[in-house]
């Protein structure tokens, strides 16, 4: 059996979240067969800038074959096009442009996959919303198997992306409310669907001694792991936490591992330590009383599932539904909307020990039980098992001829995501009898 | 509870965060003083209440960012029965003209066309004028509307302040009153065993023992009881309850296992307890009831013996009083 895991980027130094999903799933998959990485040869998402050569490489022994970016991406461009799609009434062709502007546009590999598709048994497409997911599951759409790693964001409004959910072979969700909101936007429920999410190397002795002497870390502490940026929640954050280093019981630090894009408070309990490396990480995390997850955009939060892999609490941001019911299925997080929520969230995990405990105990059980290594890597094989056995999808529909895409009658992104369910999941099992992931 | 929920005997994350949103309205509820509340309203009063203070060249900023409106020239035309004809060469408009037969015997008579097109015109120039007319009344009333609904929102915030403010003092009123009825009922309780002054000197005293029907009590009982009114008992020989009498009850029990607090208490003017006269035998006894609570008159008691049944009797009630009234005794001994 030879899977293409095909993905926008790909190397041991690209961590973003999507990238680094793609990467650990090849990585596993390869102990069940052969996997060649379809990708480009781009390292920046911003631009797509062409830097790795193009060819055959291995990484970590796994084939990776890189196609260069036809063109980077104009940000002025792909701004007024994304204003346009995402605010407006506009068309097929508006959003196809779009597509275009956002990149990384990679015709050669598209072309790849439609001369080879049949040299795979199924093609692995991650992130739904870039060029090569979108024309490579229609270049080989009875082997395609989406990883949409789909956020709550306008993307999930355009029109091009809904038959790319109904007509590929299965998809494998994230979180239960990923696979809700996908699902009430195409209507796929036809379509097998897995909620599945990715596991993590977590080393199994952590040493969180060693953190506090290697980087003089004293007292109990909270911990950000991740980018430091304000898309991902963290002035918010800030000001959440400068509110709580009011209160004289308090007595939690704040340490931030990550690059940041955002001034850091000045603030003798509030540290930046920078990126640091996996150990380094895990130790912070094992040594840390409590995470913070003040993203309010996630399709799932690996950092989390560390976190809870190394029984530890986690305090999400309310606001993120799939953050939210993540917490509440696993019983091994509180969240909070607001100040007031956030302080006394707080508070409660680091007044309460036995709380503290409890929700740590709960997390390592909720890793465990979903994302541990061989849970995900059997329900990969379970998928691949269902689908070779059952009759091919009907062909991907489509797209419109030059008229009709030329034609202003869609709705913009903006109001066909505010008219999607939101909410955590909270219901007590999948279809299949199991608990929700 | 659901299923997934059940990881641990004790946590379900649902029910934490409802708890912790539960103290958070708590907190918010007595977070804040009386005091600070009235501070608090009387700044957002002063603060909103004037409209004049408050963002007062609101419509003046408005005007200044909506300039006044000039309607804008529209391209027209005007178009007589010569305008095809013209030129500024005389003598092109003069071989135009003289054609003007010739075109209409062999080509087309343009005569309709120049009718048409001059009705056009001036239904352009009419509609021009109209639209500048509407446009400058719409903003017009656009303005008043502004003001309109600036007003409106000034005054709804007016009285949702107001109304808050209402319900602080309403809050404080009822608190008040509770707290006002509740020294009363202390009031009250303390003020029936408190002999005025004109009281204390007209003081019976004691009758001598062969003038009373019964024998005297081995512990020394001032009877004063003979010389009230019979008053009614309910059924069962039980007295009601009057208000403080639970409390009395303890007082006169505290008195007879040697309370001297009490009797120094309710004793004479002066606050030093007084020795007691016994009412047998005359003598002084200092463990003796002889307060000044006793000293007045008690049918209550007086009956209740009277049925054979010490007051006492009714339970040792050693709890706190449930009446309600704050002690007034002051003097409690310690360890009852």
């Amino acid at each position: 059996m030879k899977v293409a895991v095909v993905v926008q980027r790909y190397g041991t130094s690209i961590n973003g979240g999507a990238e680094l999903h793609a990467r650990y799933i090849a990585e596993r998959l390869a102990r069940h067969g052969e996997v060649e990485v379809l990708t480009t040869c781009a390292t920046d998402y911003v631009t797509w800038r062409n830097e790795l050569p193009p060819g055959v490489e291995q990484v970590n022994g796994v084939s990776v074959r890189r196609f260069p970016v036809k063109h980077e991406r104009d940000p002025q461009v792909f701004g007024r096009r994304q204003e346009r799609v995402f605010a407006h009434r506009h068309s097929i062709g508006d959003e196809l442009d779009w597509l275009d502007a956002e990149g990384p546009t990679t015709p050669a590999l598209v072309d790849h996959i439609a001369r080879h598709a049949g040299e795979y048994a199924f093609c692995l497409f991650f992130s739904y919303r870039y060029y090569h997911a979108f024309y490579g599951a229609r270049a080989a759409a009875d082997r395609a198997i989406l990883v949409p790693t789909a956020e709550r964001d306008a993307t999930i409004g355009l029109s091009i992306f809904h038959p790319l959910f109904r007509n590929v072979r299965a998809v494998m969700y994230n979180s239960p409310e990923e696979r809700t909101m996908i699902q009430a936007v195409s209507g796929n429920e036809s379509v097998a669907g897995v909620v599945v999410g990715v596991g993590s190397d977590v080393p199994a002795n952590p040493q969180p001694g060693r953190f506090r002497q290697k980087y003089n870390v004293r007292g109990p502490f909270a911990v950000y792991v991740g980018r430091i940026d304000e898309n991902k929640g963290c002035k918010e954050l800030f000001d959440f936490f400068e509110g709580y280093l009011q209160d004289p019981h308090g007595k939690l630090s704040l340490v931030l591992i990550g690059n940041s894009l955002l001034p850091i408070p000045q603030h003798p309990r509030i540290r930046h330590l920078g990126f640091l490396n996996d150990a380094d990480k895990f130790d912070a995390m094992a040594a840390a009383d409590v995470l913070f997850m003040p993203s309010y955009y996630e399709s799932l939060s690996m950092v989390a599932l560390e976190a809870w892999a190394l029984g530890r609490p986690v305090l999400a941001n309310g606001r993120c539904d799939v953050l939210k019911g993540q917490c509440i299925r696993s019983n091994a997080g509180l969240y909070y909307d607001n100040a007031q929520e956030f302080a006394e969230t707080l508070q409660a995990i680091e007044q309460n020990r036995w709380l503290s405990g409890t929700l740590g105990r709960n997390g390592r059980q909720f890793f465990r039980e979903h994302y541990d290594w061989p849970v995900i890597e059997r329900k990969y094989l379970d998928v691949f098992d269902r689908i070779r056995h059952a009759p091919a999808a009907r062909a991907i529909e489509p797209l419109p001829g030059w008229l009709d895409r030329r034609r202003q009658d869609l709705p913009a992104a903006e109001e066909v995501l505010a008219k999607l369910p939101t909410g955590p999941v909270t219901g007590h099992r999948q279809p299949d009898g199991r608990r929700w992931a | 509870m659901p299923e997934f929920n059940v990881r641990s005997d004790s946590v379900n994350v649902e029910h934490i965060m409802e708890q912790i949103r539960a103290r958070i309205r708590e907190k918010r509820g007595v977070d804040y003083t009386e005091a600070q509340i009235r501070e608090l309203a009387a700044v957002k009063l002063e603060k909103f209440l004037d409209p004049r203070g408050v963002r007062s060249d609101l419509l003046d900023q408005f005007r200044k960012a909506m300039p006044a409106y000039e309607p804008p020239v529209l391209p027209n035309y005007s178009f007589e029965s010569d305008t095809l004809f013209e030129s500024h060469r005389g003598i092109i408009r003069f071989f135009r003209k003289l054609f003007h037969p010739l075109l209409k015997l062999f080509l087309f008579n343009p005569n309709p066309l120049i009718r048409a097109l001059n009705i056009q015109a001036q239904l352009n120039t009419m509609y021009a004028e109209r639209e500048a007319q509407r446009e400058s009344s719409r903003r017009a009333m656009d303005q008043l509307y502004y003001e309109l609904i600036h007003n409106l929102v000034l005054e709804l915030t007016r009285n949702g302040i107001e109304v808050k403010n209402l319900k602080m003092r309403v809050e404080s009123l009822s608190s008040r009153l509770e707290f006002n009825e509740r020294r009363a009922r202390a009031l009250e309780s303390a003020v029936v065993y408190k002999p005025s002054d004109e009281e204390r000197p007209s003081r019976p005293s004691p009758p001598p023992a062969a003038a009373s029907p019964h024998p005297a009590p081995p512990t020394p009982q001032p009877q004063t009881s003979s010389t009230q009114p019979p008053q009614p008992q309910p059924q069962g020989g039980v007295p009601p309850e009057g208000p403080g009498q639970r409390s009395r009850r303890r007082r006169r029990r505290r008195g007879r296992r040697g309370g001297g607090p009490v009797a120094g208490q309710f004793g004479a003017p002066g606050g030093s307890p007084q020795p007691a006269v016994n009412a047998t035998d005359g003598s002084t006894d200092a463990g003796a009831e002889t307060s000044a609570a006793f000293a007045a008159p008690d049918p209550t008691a007086a009956s209740a013996r009277q049925a054979g049944t010490g007051a006492d009797d009714f339970g040792e009630d050693d709890g706190p009083d449930d009446d309600g009234a704050p002690d007034t005794g002051g003097g409690e001994p310690h360890g009852q």
